[in-house]
This record gives structure tokens, C-alpha cells and sequence, in this order.
């Protein structure tokens, strides 16, 4: 589908076009994280869920899926989530320790080897079959696969699109908000508004 | 934070718990006709142009963000779904899509012989809707196509029309299908009033249901909030309550509270509580009140919700303007329905996390196909439907075993559709698809959802089989009234904000006629 130019959002940052709130919260957010060690998971765990989050967020560089894993961290830490969960699943916690390992059992009956070392194509394998809570393994017989994987997914996909960058690949503009809008109906673009590259 | 008022000792005459569309109007009414009125509210009391960024990780702050435990074949979405903190509730993140419920919505039963009826008709509730339009400045079209005469117009002209409405009016009028520009609580000219002064207008931004942040959409802490404290009503923020106290003859004497890490205790002679369908049954199911009938968090309901996106040639950008402007409501009572009840449809933007959550949930997208979805963002569009849903005696609220954060028990609701609501989702299903085939949108896909948590603790005539009277009165306990969507008897095909806001100022009106 259509494609955008980088850097939109940023430039958008420099304007009067967005308000003071809203600037505070995204300049926080494109301050890169700084390079401390991982709370939550192991080292082994890390691995996994990047290799993970590569495969289910797909094109991501690899300081992205980084950012990921530390931001799933930091809320485990924290021990603060989205305000519900599955009764299928156990605390937050617990659903991350045990899910990955799962992942982990998964990949080894699946193809021989560690998630993280297997290829993009056997990793998605493992994926789809968690997914669709077929995948192998003693874990998934006490975890709820599926829902495991909708919550992983779900907090990978909301943390990756809550990036400025990511914004910018999609042509929103929302940020814009000091001014408001007033073309708000079929093909009526502000000027601030990215234009697309193809469509 | 202001300065306390009345000393913890001095029993107010009315202590409100929760400060959103139950508790709002309400503590307005008291405060104004010269009752002490002491409001404890959860979350903080936010300044919306200092505190609210067009960023939807940012207010995440809006949401109930302790955990509540989702059991049952369709699990209920909480925090950023259904569920609301700090001064204003869930009206800070509502749509402010405020259709009014139909006078046939209030018996379900005698029309159906399912569910069950409202204690009073239509007729009880609406001098207070004509009241509420004109209070928080409702933009809404005059005559209002649907449901019987009014006795008032919406005080606004309707809100523009954005990408979405504009694709669903254009393929609805090629289908015969009869729309109109919704009623949203959102300005579309500046309003007056002279007790807190001017809102702006709507500027479009498309955030409502992340805040809005210049005071045009009527969300409590810009309408009736004000108004209750220029009228001597006293809020305590960030105020937990945790224990409800009785007196030798079952009568509510004060509540116990948390703030700052320090537990208070406020003296009473009546208590309200206002804490919305989880919050106000949790409460009560904690300290064992109010329930002879058993049936305290029994009847959970959440509407019927389902959304049907496509992609379009057009450029849509759905971030911009009110997200539900047009609506249909030629469902209300669909000849060929094979369910009881009916339901209403609206065109519907997104924000775009939001819209990458539900691919990923509903969808189960990911890698390269959830990324070329994405980049389809700027060109979807969505029909939404709100629809009936009957209580079922396996959908309740239930304390579990596990504790939160203070030590309390977590709720945990189990809710599955039944077959009157999987009926009523593939008739809306069947109707949005053909509209937006006539749209020319491409790719379509389904999210299922349920909206509104409604019911808990039943409002009827009977001590049996509800747990408050046609007044908000618990059956159990004279001094102690429910004013939130908790007490719905039934769901009504109508978003519930409107509804629970009249319920709130009957409840009131109530309670002072009968002093």
C-alpha cells in the first residue's frame, strides 16, 4: 500500500503545529533508552523475545526490538499492565517466564534448536502454531497458547506503533494538533498532512 | 488539591463515590439544592490543555489500570476498552456519542417476553434528557429522525461529517438505508454558560476517546464538575474507598477510604455509589452489603459491539474529526430479526494504536502482513454497530482469590455471548458488509467486541430479584443509593453515557423530593 517519506513526525516536532504536551511525550520517546541491563528477563529470555518480536513485527532493525524487550521489562518490573487479562493466563509475570519458555520447548520438538537460533521461516513456524495452539510442548498444557500469544502480540504491536518512527511510516499526522483540522473529509489533506510516496 | 471542607467526623449529608457520569450530575444536583455533598473520587483531577497529548500511550492515564480478572468464552477488554479513572470517569475518554435511549428499549420483556423491563417508561427520563442535550451542548440534527417527537432540538448544529461518515452516507443512500448526522456531547460553536463560562469548539482532532483536551467535548470535568463545586460540593481526588460502615440499625454511617497511603474515614447520613458496573458491585460484595437479594453482580451485560473495517481508493485519515458522526438507527427494531431487541450503526475512525492492537487481537496479524495492514491506515475506514444484550445467569461479577495491589480481592467477570447476541452480530454483520461493498472497500474483516459493562446490581420492584428500587434505593439499606450503569436493568441499544447521566438526575431528584 502507500509508503511515506521518514522523518514527518520528527519534522512535525519542530513546528508550532503540536502542542506542548504532546511534544513532551513523543521528545521522550525518541530519546533513545539508555543501555542498562535488563531487569525481568534473563539473558537467554532476551534472546528469544527479540527473536521473537523481529518475526511478529517484521522489518524492525535490531536496536528496535531491543527497545521492545526493555519496554516489556520495565512494565514487568513495574508490575503495571493494560487494567485486565485473561483468566486463561496466569499474572503478567508469570505469562512472560513461562510463555517464552514455552517458545522455547516449541522450537527445539519443532526443529532441534533454541527459537532464537533457528531460521526466520522455522521461527514463524513455531509462531504460527502457538498461535493456533497446535505448537508442542509440555508448557502449553498448563498455558493457554493462543491467548499467549494474542498478549505478546498485542503488547509488541501497541509499544512498536506508539513510536514516533513507526507513525511515520504510516502517514499519520494526528500529532498536528495545535492548530486543528478542518479538511476532515475523502481525499482532503492539510498541508502538514504527509503525502504519500506511491499509492 | 483544594482544601478540605467538612471534617471527617461532620456526617455530609451526601457522600458520592465516583465522579463520572453517575456521581457527576448527581453531586450537582445535591450540592445545588444546599446539601453538603462530599465526592471521593479514585484518580486524579486533570487540567486537559496542560495535561492531555494527541498521544494514545500517553493516556494510558485515562484507564482503570488495576487488574480485573476476564473469564468466559468472550472475555471482556477492560482498561482502555471499558473502564474509566479520575474526575470525569469514563466520560474522559467517551466517544460523546449521545443517542437517547428509544421508549421501547424500556421494555424488553413486554415486547419480547425476554430480558426484562425498566421499573418506569421513557417518559420518566426523558424531561432529563431534553435537560442534559441542552446542558452540555449536544450537536445533533433537529427533528431528530428517529423515535418519538421532541419537545426540544440539540442546541447545536451537527458536527462535520469525516471520511468514514462520508463513505457510509454515500453507500447507505445508494442502499435506501436512512442516516443521519449523529448526536455527539461535542461542540460545533462555542457555548456559554455563565456558571464556568465558554467551551470552545470541536477543532476536529479526533482524539475523543483519549481525552479530549480543549473542553468541547462534555465530558463531567468540564460541565457538571464545576458547576458542582461553584455549588459548595467538595471533591477528595485520588480517593480510594475500601470499606462501607454501618450503624447498629444497617444504616450506612460513614466510609473508609485511601489516600496518599492513609486510610480516612467520612461520616454519612446517605451514600452514593457511583463507581460505575465492576467497581460499585466490587465494593459492595467486599463488605457484604446490600445483597439479600443475591443478586449483586449478577446480570452483567456489554453491548453487542461488533466493527466491520475496510480499506478504501480514497484517502480516509480516520485521526481526524468526531469518530462516530453518522449514524443509522432503521435497525432499532429490524423487521427480519430473528433476536429480541436491535441495534444502531455508526460510522467510526480510529487512533492509530489502537487500530494496530485490534489487527493484531482480532485479526491475529503479524509480521509482514500486519505491516502492509498498517500502511493501509491512512485509507480505513469502520461501521460499528451497539446493540442489545440479555443478562445470562453465567455472565456475573465475582470476587476472586487473588489480591491486588491494596489487598483487595481483583474482580473477575465472566461473560460469553448468548445466542440473542450472536444472532443480532451476524444480522449487523450481514448489513455493514453490504454497505461497505456499496463503499467500494477492499480487505474487510471483522473485530468482535463487547462495549459497556451494564448491570450488577439490578434496578426493579421487586427486594427478590433486584438490588435498588425504582429511586436508586437499595432494597437492603434505606440510606444507601445506586447511580451508575450498574443498576441498567437492561443494556438498551443505545450508547449508555446519556442514559446513565438522566438515571443519575432522577436518582437525585428522587431523593431530595422524598426529604
Amino acid at each position: 500500500m502507500d509508503t511515506y517519506p521518514a522523518g514527518t513526525v520528527r519534522a512535525l516536532l519542530e513546528t508550532d503545529d503540536v502542542t506542548a504536551p504532546t511534544r513532551a511525550a513523543l521528545e521522550e520517546r525518541l530519546q533513545a533508552p539508555e543501555a542498562s541491563p535488563l531487569r525481568f528477563f534473563s539473558l537467554s529470555e532476551m534472546e528469544t523475545l527479540r527473536a521473537a518480536a523481529a518475526r511478529l513485527i517484521a522489518q524492525t532493525s535490531a536496536a528496535e526490538t531491543m527497545e521492545l524487550v526493555r519496554e516489556i521489562d520495565d512494565r514487568l518490573v513495574a508490575e503495571t499492565g493494560n487494567g485486565w487479562r485473561f483468566a486463561s493466563l496466569p499474572p503478567d509475570r508469570e505469562t512472560y517466564r513461562r510463555g517464552l519458555a514455552g517458545l522455547e520447548e516449541s522450537a527445539r520438538a519443532l526443529h532441534g534448536f533454541g527459537f532464537a537460533e533457528l531460521h526466520g521461516e522455522q521461527q514463524d513456524d513455531v509462531l504460527r502454531c502457538v498461535q493456533a495452539g497446535s505448537a508442542p510442548g509440555e508448557i502449553w498444557r498448563s498455558l493457554d497458547a493462543p491467548r499467549l500469544f494474542e498478549e505478546l502480540l498485542a503488547d509488541l504491536v501497541e509499544a512498536y506503533y506508539s513510536q514516533p518512527v513507526a507513525q511515520e511510516q504510516i502517514g499519520y499526522a494526528g500529532m498536528a494538533d495545535a492548530p486543528g483540522w478542518t479538511r476532515i473529509g475523502l481525499d482532503e489533506r492539510e498541508e502538514r498532512e504527509p503525502r504519500a510516496i506511491t499509492a | 488539591m483544594k482544601t478540605q471542607q467538612h471534617s471527617h467526623d461532620h456526617a455530609v449529608d451526601a457522600l458520592v463515590i465516583g465522579t463520572g457520569a453517575g456521581g457527576a450530575p448527581l453531586m450537582t444536583r445535591l450540592a445545588s439544592a444546599g446539601l453538603s455533598v462530599v465526592a471521593l473520587e479514585a484518580g486524579k483531577h486533570w487540567n486537559p490543555a496542560r495535561d492531555f497529548a494527541t498521544d494514545e500511550k500517553e493516556q494510558n492515564k485515562l484507564f482503570w489500570l488495576d487488574e480485573r480478572i476476564s473469564a468466559g468464552g468472550d472475555p471482556i477488554h477492560f482498561g482502555n476498552n471499558n473502564s474509566g479513572i479520575g474526575v470525569g470517569g469514563s466520560t474522559l475518554h467517551y466517544t460523546a456519542y449521545t443517542p437517547r435511549a428509544q421508549p421501547d428499549d424500556f421494555r424488553l420483556r413486554t415486547d419480547f417476553g425476554v430480558g426484562c423491563d425498566w421499573p418506569f417508561p421513557y417518559s420518566t427520563l426523558e424531561p432529563y434528557y431534553d435537560e442534559l442535550e441542552n446542558f452540555l451542548g449536544v450537536s445533533g440534527p433537529s427533528p431528530y429522525p428517529w423515535g418519538p417527537p421532541r419537545r426540544t432540538r440539540y442546541p447545536f448544529a451537527p458536527l462535520p461529517l469525516n471520511g468514514p461518515a462520508q463513505l457510509m452516507e454515500r453507500a447507505c443512500a445508494q442502499l435506501g438505508i436512512l442516516t443521519s448526522p449523529a448526536a455527539n456531547a461535542a461542540l460545533s460553536a462555542p457555548y456559554y454558560q455563565p456558571e464556568f463560562g465558554w467551551r470552545p469548539a470541536c477543532t476536529n482532532r479526533g482524539f475523543c476517546q483519549a481525552g479530549c483536551s480543549t473542553g468541547a467535548k462534555a465530558s463531567m470535568d468540564v460541565t457538571f464538575i464545576p458547576l458542582a463545586l461553584s455549588k459548595g460540593a467538595e471533591l477528595r481526588t485520588e480517593s480510594f474507598a475500601t470499606e462501607i460502615e454501618t450503624d447498629r440499625s444497617g444504616n450506612v454511617s460513614g466510609v473508609v477510604y485511601e489516600n496518599g497511603g492513609a486510610r480516612m474515614r467520612q461520616r454519612c447520613r446517605n451514600l452514593f455509589l457511583c463507581a460505575g458496573a465492576v467497581e460499585t458491585p466490587r465494593l459492595l460484595l467486599m463488605n457484604g452489603l446490600a445483597n439479600s437479594s443475591g443478586q449483586v453482580g449478577r446480570n452483567f451485560m456489554a453491548h453487542t459491539g461488533v466493527q466491520l473495517w475496510g480499506t478504501f481508493e480514497e484517502d480516509v485519515r480516520p485521526y481526524k474529526g468526531i469518530p462516530g458522526a453518522l449514524i443509522s438507527e432503521e435497525t432499532h427494531r429490524p423487521a427480519d430479526a430473528d433476536f429480541a431487541g436491535g441495534y444502531l450503526l455508526q460510522s467510526i475512525g480510529i487512533m492509530p494504536v489502537t487500530h494496530a492492537s485490534q489487527l493484531a487481537r482480532g485479526r491475529g496479524s503479524w509480521g509482514v502482513a500486519l505491516r502492509e495492514q498498517m500502511r493501509a491506515y491512512n485509507h480505513t475506514a469502520g461501521i460499528n454497530i451497539l446493540g442489545d444484550c440479555l443478562p445470562h445467569p453465567d455472565n456475573f461479577l465475582e470476587l476472586s482469590e487473588e489480591k491486588d495491589g491494596r489487598g483487595l480481592p481483583k474482580p473477575r467477570v465472566r461473560f460469553t455471548n448468548g445466542e440473542n447476541e450472536r444472532r443480532l452480530t451476524a444480522h449487523a454483520e450481514k448489513i455493514m458488509r453490504q454497505i461497505w461493498d456499496a463503499a467500494g472497500a477492499r480487505d474487510l474483516w471483522t473485530f468482535q467486541r463487547n462495549a459497556h459493562v451494564i448491570g450488577t446490581c439490578r434496578m426493579g420492584d421487586g427486594a427478590d430479584v433486584s438490588v435498588v428500587n425504582a429511586n436508586g434505593r437499595a432494597f437492603d439499606i434505606p440510606n444507601l443509593y445506586i447511580a451508575d450503569n450498574s443498576v441498567f436493568p437492561s443494556a438498551l441499544s443505545a450508547n449508555p453515557a446519556l442514559t446513565i447521566m438522566a438515571l443519575s438526575l432522577h436518582i437525585a431528584d428522587r431523593f431530595l423530593a422524598s426529604r
